[in-house]
Order: structure tokens, then C-alpha cells, then sequence
């Protein structure tokens, strides 16, 4: 297990756990903006509203004459559905009494109940290659090639750099949205550019863990790091530092290890550091509470 | 390989009276309704049987994660007979098929093969490998459990039943015959076979040859990181020339696979599609269970080294498939 | 005189409640006006309406003779304390920083020079040695401060407080005044919302009595009668110490 957390394990192993060190990293970012802004679940939402979109534009694409497995096109569909999920839910709580947790819960078992009747309708077409288009839930590391890392991994810089420019916007709209507003920063704008980010760290992680598993990512390395600091700026980098390690570490040990899924371990090692930090944090963990009691 | 077409073209000929006599014997207009799973079995029914028969699993589906439909399940609650493989191939219809045993007539045609010739299933001591139909004789087995299903079901036509059973039997057995006349001519270091799951153990055991599948023997367990590097290392070690994607299975695996020897430098083609657990598309030759095992055999041993003919046994293959 | 802020008949509606009706004022530079009325009577609402906070019915706010988005750079505004989660891992040097977003920039990082003028906002309200604490670990009159050193790290002109002296301790009410009084001196327009009408004529140069419509506005010595504020008030007048 040693080679493979140096990257000697060969090739596909690389490509892998580097690609997930940049996936760790961008997802555990923006869920620690997420976090600030109290949106943890929507990425719930949006990810599992991905799957219509998914089955969709396989049919559109095999109508067309083509194969229906094209990626590119399968990603655009999966993203458009998921931005109308986060259109209905926001429509939901603007203009209805619902709260948001049930609104969530609606967007997410409805889209994802409407993908699950289109790829079982698919699956009676024979038409077309659709074997595995359900890969998208749980994601599939075995079939990661090399222009799969570089989208990942460059995907994952440009969200790093996105966030990096309106860090301090993105704070201000968090703790004060009204506050902001007067400033000049439009709070709407700036929520909308980070769900702009979500969906795009979604649709990267759908082909690492999966839609069902990117979530934790995105919500417990953010929990996990507030731990440990009063901060904002140190919180943001703990945890894109546990989503990178926890991504690097879970690819790595699914390498080495025969029958490890990756994407469970990832999300595994994830909840690991959380409970690491629940556990040891200064003066937030459950050791500086006792500290304290004594 | 002369001696192979022999047969089949004579039985062929042979078969023309009988198969220009069968629309005088199909049933009328209140024809039982037949219902099978997978297309492999469907095939056999409409063959022995020259009726229609419904298969609830088309061309590229796996069976191994089929979900069943309402209008699937209508089918199967109003069929007269149903036909499905069994030995936990459609693992989450077996419930379903026991229940619906009490009403209507269910025949799990794969496990009237005898025990004794079925592989294991690695990890699950009390399970045997579904994918027998991978060996044609081993399959006829199953064949013969169709022709009884339907003998029982209309007794009165067990003589014209029979007539196109002992046919299809024939085309099986000559395609086992050109089988071990090709895949003989596979050099030996080159006699690994390696796709997406673990579907063709039996037929490297009828013919001679190693298995290696990505993902183990049902697809719905993940394929694992650390099982791409091993096999890597393997193709890479043995110098192994070619694999073979699957109609019912993602290839994204199949193209890490072939990236990382190619990152060692050692070169891997994608020697073409199997037909694994689903045939063809209805209409055409792989569409049937012959034309699959024929597309198979034919595309294995042109990619490993062996000089089958393009076309296949009886010169049927689609052009560029092999 | 020049007026910093002018309400030109602004209307607010909440559903079909009028929560401010044809408010017409000028507030100067230079002075530091009190808007006092009951509660309801609409004051927190005129100056969020001004703001943009609350959408308008009818009339406008103009600041500084423009829109509210040209003079931005000369408007600061301090909220009622509530709304904001006291747990966000944020410090109160932080929260200071945030008044100078407009000056910041999204990409520029905050220099030594920034952090200095963020220091001295924070001793203006005497809140220096807590400049590292995260903000929950402040009483409610250091919290209310530390929004004070925000606004002023906004080196406005015209200074908008929803009450500001709201629920603070006798020192925190000090600091505040002898700041808001300094803003004054310096040529700055300061109002806020302000519910104690005792302290208004010791405080305050100018005053806005509101309840709904405007009432009177003007020279705290002109328009702050016992008339004027009955008035105001109706039924409801809360006690007086010095009339």
C-alpha cells in the first residue's frame, strides 16, 4: 500500500488518486462556502436531479442516430436537469410556506423517482448502447483514462480559482446578506455563482463517487474543519485539505487493496476525519469539552 | 473447418422442406402466450416452437441488473408458459418467479443442466455460474428443457417440436465443432481472454482457454481500481495482444485497461464487442443464439492470432463485426 | 447645507398595511438626526425602503442629489443586531475588513496599511484588544461596536443606524455617541433610528417625528414639543424625564 500512496502503483492508479486529490480538493472548498451560506443539502438535491437529465439526453442523442453513451452530451443533460432542480427547489421556498429540508426533500425524490422510470423505459428500448448509464450514480473509478483526470483536475483549478476571487463576496453574502446588499454586492448573484460552482463540482464528481456519494464530499470535510478554527480563510483550506486527503488516501488504498469500491472508501476516510475532529479538536472536539469540564 | 460447414450446409438443406413446412403447423390465432427472459432462451422457444415468443430482455440489456416493468410483469402474469434462465442470473426476479410459479407455468430452463458440469461461483459457496449458455453444449442442455416445456405445454405438436429441436441442436453442435477447429488454432501463450465480467468461464473451460474479467461474475459489483492494475501488469507480462469489450457492459474500464499497458508501453488492441449476456439486434444473425456464439468464436480467434473465416461458420456474420 | 439624504413622498406597502405614507425630508451634513416614533411607526422601514432593503411602493430616496447606486461609496448603514448568526467563524477584525469591500476590490489581498485603518476603526469604539475574538465571544454592546467600527471602516459621508443604542450597557452607549458626535464634528451626516426620547435633545442636533407620515421634521429645538410628540405618539407617549 506504501507504492500506491507514492504513486508507484502504475499508471491507472495515478491518473486515479491524483484525479481524486483534485476532486477532494474542490468539493471540500465549496462545501465550506456551502456550509457558511446553511445550503449543505442542496447539492443533495442537484445531484440526484442529474439523472433525468442523464436518460434524457441519451434519448435525445440515440434519436439523433447516435450511440447515446457520447459523455459530453450525457454531462449537459445531467446538468441542465440538475439546474432545473435548483430552479423548482428555489421556487418552492420563495413561493410557497415550505420549508427548505422538505423542499429539498421533494426536488430530490421526485427528480431522481423520474430518472429511475426513464432508465427503466430506456432499458426496454434496446436501443442504443445504454448498459451503464445507472455507473452515474455510484461512479466508476476502474474506467477513469487520462483525459478523464485532466477534466477533473482542471475542472477542479478553475473552481479554485472562481472561489478564490469571490472569497471575500461569498463571506460577506454568507454572514450578512442584507448588509452586502446595501455595499453594492447583489446577494442573489453571488448565491447563484456558487451554486454555479456546486453543479460543476457535481458533474465532476458524478464520474469519481458518483451523484449519491459526491454529496458527502461536499458536506462533511466543511463540518469537520469548522471544528478546529474561528476563521473563515483556515476553515476553506482544512477542508479542501481533507477533501484532497481524503480523495488521494481512498484512491490509493482501492488501488492497492483488491475489492475496495473507491468511491466508498473516499466518502469512508471523510467521515474518518470528521469523526477525528469531533473527537480531537482544540476547543471545539469532545477532548477540549472534557478539557474544559475538568 | 471443411468438415464443420459440411454438416451445417447439409443440414441446412436438409432443414429446407421442414422449415418451408412450419407456418402449416404454427398454431392458429389463440396461440399460448410464451414469455421468456433472456433473448437466448426466447430464440430457442421461437425456433422448437415457430411461434412468437416475447423476451423481456432485449439486445444490450444485462440481466444482471434488469428491472422488471409494469407491462413486463402483466406480460408474465398472463403468459401461458414462462421461460427464464434461473441460477440466480435474474437475481431479483427469483422471488418474483416463485411466487408467480403458483399460478402460471415456470420453467428455469439453465437448471435442468446437470449440477455436476456447473462452475462455482467464487465467494458464494451454495451459487454456480449462471452463464452457461457461453458453452453450446453445455447450453443444448437447456435447449432440451425448452422443447419439454413446450411438449408439456401442447402436447399434440411434441412430433414437429422435436423435428426443430433436433435442428437447432444440430447448428449448436456444428458451431462447437468449428469452435475448437478455430480457437485450436490460437497460439498457446495467446489463450487468455479478458473482458468486462466474468461471463466466459465456461466457455474457457470447453475451450481451453484463461479468463480474466474486469468485474466479477454479476456486473453489479463494482469493478475495483486494484483489480485494473493487476490485470495490467498481466497484459503487460504475457504480452497478451487483445480484449474484448461487451454489448452489456460499459467499455470505460476496457479503455483504462488498454491506456495502462499502453503507459508500459506495450500496445493492446480492443479486439471488438461480445455478446455476453444479450444478443444482437433483433432481425439479424447475432440477433439469435447461434449467430451470437458464432460472432463470438469468429471475433476471439481472428484477434488472438487464429484464421477464422470473416464471415463466420456459415458465412452470415455482419461485414467488419468480426 | 447640503443635503445628504432626500425622501421625496416615499411609500412603503407590507400586503395592504401602509408602513410609510408620503415621507418627505432632507437630512443635512454636518448634524446628527433622530427619527423617533412608536412602534410600527415605520422608521426602521423608511430607512431600508431608502436602502433598497425593502422594496418601495412609490416616492424615491436621493442621496447626495443622485441614486442610491452612484453615491454607494458615501453611504453606510449599520442594522439592527439580530439577524446575523453569532456561531460564523468569523473574527471582529474581520468583520471590520467587510466595510471596506468596496475599497478592497475582489482580488486585491489586504495589505498592512488595511489592517492598520481596520485597527483604528476598532479603537474609535474602543474595542481594540478584541480585534482577534470570534464575534460570539462578545457581549451585546461589544457586538453592537464592533457593527459600528464596520460602518466606519466605510469612510462614508452619510451614516444610516438602526438603532444603535438598542439593548447596550451604559460604557458601550458612551463609546457610541462619542463616536457618532465625532462622525458629526468631522462633516459627516449621521441618523438613526432611536427609541429613547429623553436622551434626543442631549444627543441630537435634528429630528424626524414619524408615525407613518411624517409629523415634523427639523432643529431638535424647533420641532421636539410636547404637541409635536403627542402627536407622534397618540395615546402611547413613554415617559419623559426632561421636557
Amino acid at each position: 500500500m506504501i507504492q500506491a500512496f507514492l504513486l508507484q502503483s502504475g499508471y491507472n492508479a495515478t491518473l486515479v488518486t491524483l484525479g481524486a486529490m483534485a476532486l477532494g480538493l474542490a468539493t471540500g472548498a465549496v462545501g465550506a462556502f456551502l456550509f457558511l451560506r446553511k445550503r449543505s443539502l442542496v447539492p443533495d438535491a442537484m445531484a440526484h436531479a442529474t439523472l433525468p437529465g442523464v436518460g434524457l439526453a441519451f434519448l435525445v442523442m440515440v434519436a439523433f442516430g447516435g450511440e447515446g453513451r457520447f459523455l459530453p452530451g450525457l454531462l449537459l443533460g445531467a446538468g441542465v436537469s440538475s439546474l432545473l432542480g435548483l430552479w423548482v427547489l428555489q421556487g418552492l421556498v420563495r413561493g410557497t410556506r415550505l420549508p427548505e429540508d422538505a423542499a429539498i426533500g421533494i426536488v430530490l425524490s421526485t427528480f431522481y423517482g423520474a430518472g429511475i422510470v426513464l432508465l427503466t423505459y430506456i432499458q426496454g428500448l434496446g436501443a442504443g448502447r445504454q448498459a451503464g448509464l445507472e455507473g452515474f450514480l455510484l461512479g466508476s473509478t476502474a474506467g477513469m483514462l487520462r483525459e478523464d483526470v485532466y477534466l477533473i483536475a482542471g475542472g477542479g483549478v478553475l473552481v479554485l480559482a472562481a472561489l478564490f476571487c469571490l472569497r471575500r463576496v461569498l463571506v460577506m453574502v454568507a454572514f450578512d446578506p442584507g448588509y452586502a446588499r446595501v455595499l453594492g454586492v447583489r446577494p442573489a448573484w453571488v448565491d447563484a455563482a456558487l451554486m454555479a460552482l456546486v453543479l460543476a463540482v457535481v458533474l465532476l464528481g458524478i464520474r469519481v463517487v458518483g451523484a449519491i456519494l459526491v454529496v458527502a464530499l461536499l458536506i462533511t470535510p466543511a463540518v469537520a474543519a469548522r471544528m478546529w478554527t474561528d476563521r473563515v480563510g483556515v476553515m476553506v483550506l482544512i477542508s479542501a485539505g481533507i477533501g484532497g486527503a481524503a480523495g488521494f488516501g481512498g484512491a490509493a488504498m482501492s488501488a492497492a487493496v483488491p475489492g475496495l469500491p473507491t468511491g466508498a472508501v473516499i466518502v469512508a476516510l471523510v467521515f474518518a476525519g470528521f469523526v477525528i475532529s469531533a473527537i480531537f479538536a482544540p476547543k471545539r472536539g469532545l477532548l477540549g469539552y472534557l478539557r474544559r469540564a475538568a | 473447418m471443411k468438415h464443420a460447414s459440411l454438416i451445417s450446409r447439409r443440414s441446412l438443406l436438409a432443414s429446407l422442406p421442414a422449415l418451408l413446412a412450419l407456418p402449416a403447423v404454427s398454431w392458429a390465432s389463440d396461440a399460448p402466450k410464451i414469455v421468456a427472459t433472456t433473448g437466448m432462451i426466447a430464440d430457442a422457444a421461437r425456433r422448437i416452437s415457430g411461434g412468437d415468443v416475447t423476451a423481456l430482455m432485449g439486445p444490450g440489456v444485462d440481466p444482471h441488473s434488469y428491472r422488471q416493468t409494469r407491462s413486463d410483469i402483466a406480460a408474465l402474469v398472463r403468459a401461458d408458459l414462462v421461460l427464464w434462465h434461473g441460477l440466480r442470473l435474474e437475481a431479483q426476479l427469483v422471488e418474483f418467479m416463485t411466487d408467480l410459479s403458483r399460478r402460471v407455468t415456470v420453467v428455469p430452463v439453465a437448471e435442468a443442466i446437470e449440477k455436476d458440469k456447473l462452475l462455482a461461483w467464487a465467494g458464494y459457496p451454495d451459487h454456480h455460474d449462471p452463464h452457461v449458455w457461453m458453452d453450446p453444449i453445455l447450453w443444448l442442455q437447456a435447449v432440451t428443457a425448452v422443447e419439454a416445456a413446450l411438449v408439456a405445454l401442447s402436447p399434440d405438436r411434441a412430433e414437429a417440436f422435436a423435428t426443430n429441436a433436433n435442428l437447432y441442436r444440430d447448428e449448436i453442435t456444428a458451431l462447437d465443432a468449428y469452435a475448437r477447429d478455430v480457437l485450436g488454432k490460437v497460439p498457446p501463450e495467446a489463450r487468455v481472454l479478458v473482458t468486462a465480467h466474468d461471463a466466459f468461464s465456461y466457455f474457457g473451460r470447453a475451450y481451453g482457454f484463461e479468463v480474466e474479467g474486469i468485474q466479477g461474475i454479476s456486473t453489479e459489483s463494482e469493478a475495483g481500481l486494484a483489480r485494473i492494475g493487476e490485470l495490467v501488469d498481466m497484459l503487460v507480462t504475457r504480452k497478451i495482444k487483445a480484449v474484448f469489450v461487451e454489448s452489456s457492459v460499459p467499455d470505460r474500464a476496457m479503455r483504462a485497461l488498454v491506456e495502462g499497458a499502453a503507459a508500459q508501453g506495450h500496445t493492446v488492441v480492443i479486439g471488438g464487442e461480445l455478446f455476453s449476456d444479450a444478443m444482437g439486434f433483433d432481425g439479424t444473425y447475432e440477433g439469435t443464439y447461434p449467430g451470437m456464439i458464432d460472432h463470438n468464436i469468429t471475433l476471439i480467434a481472428r484477434a488472438l492470432g487464429s484464421d477464422a473465416p470473416a464471415r463466420g461458420l456459415v458465412g452470415k456474420l455482419a461485414v467488419g463485426g468480426a | 447645507m447640503t443635503v445628504a439624504l432626500a425622501f421625496d413622498h416615499l411609500s412603503v406597502l407590507y400586503g395592504a398595511v401602509t408602513a410609510v405614507d408620503q415621507v418627505t425630508a432632507e437630512i443635512p451634513m454636518g448634524a446628527m438626526t433622530a427619527i423617533v416614533g412608536p412602534n410600527g411607526a415605520g422608521k426602521s422601514t423608511l430607512l431600508k425602503a431608502a436602502l433598497g432593503v425593502v422594496p418601495k411602493a412609490s416616492g424615491e430616496a436621493r442621496f447626495f442629489g443622485t441614486s442610491l447606486d452612484e453615491a454607494r461609496a458615501k453611504v453606510a448603514y449599520m442594522p439592527q443586531r439580530a439577524s446575523v448568526d453569532w456561531d460564523f467563524p468569523i473574527r471582529v477584525i474581520d468583520v471590520v475588513l467587510m466595510g471596506m469591500q468596496r475599497a478592497l476590490g475582489l482580488l486585491r489581498p489586504v495589505r498592512a496599511a488595511d489592517r492598520a485603518f481596520a485597527m483604528d476603526c476598532l479603537a474609535r469604539v474602543e474595542l481594540t484588544d478584541f480585534a482577534k475574538r470570534q464575534i460570539g465571544a462578545l457581549s451585546g454592546g461589544q457586538q453592537q461596536r464592533v457593527f459600528l467600527a464596520r460602518a466606519l471602516a466605510q469612510r462614508a459621508q452619510l451614516y444610516l443606524l438602526d438603532e444603535p443604542f438598542a439593548g447596550v450597557d451604559a460604557k458601550t452607549e458612551a463609546a457610541i455617541v462619542r463616536v457618532l458626535q465625532g462622525l458629526r464634528d468631522e462633516g459627516a451626516a449621521v441618523v438613526a433610528v432611536h427609541h429613547d426620547l429623553a436622551s434626543v435633545p442631549v444627543w441630537f442636533d435634528r429630528v424626524l417625528l414619524l408615525n407613518r407620515r411624517l409629523i415634523a421634521a427639523g432643529p431638535v429645538a424647533a420641532v421636539f414639543t410636547p404637541d409635536a410628540l403627542r402627536e407622534t405618539y397618540g395615546g402611547a407617549l413613554p415617559p419623559l424625564q426632561a421636557a
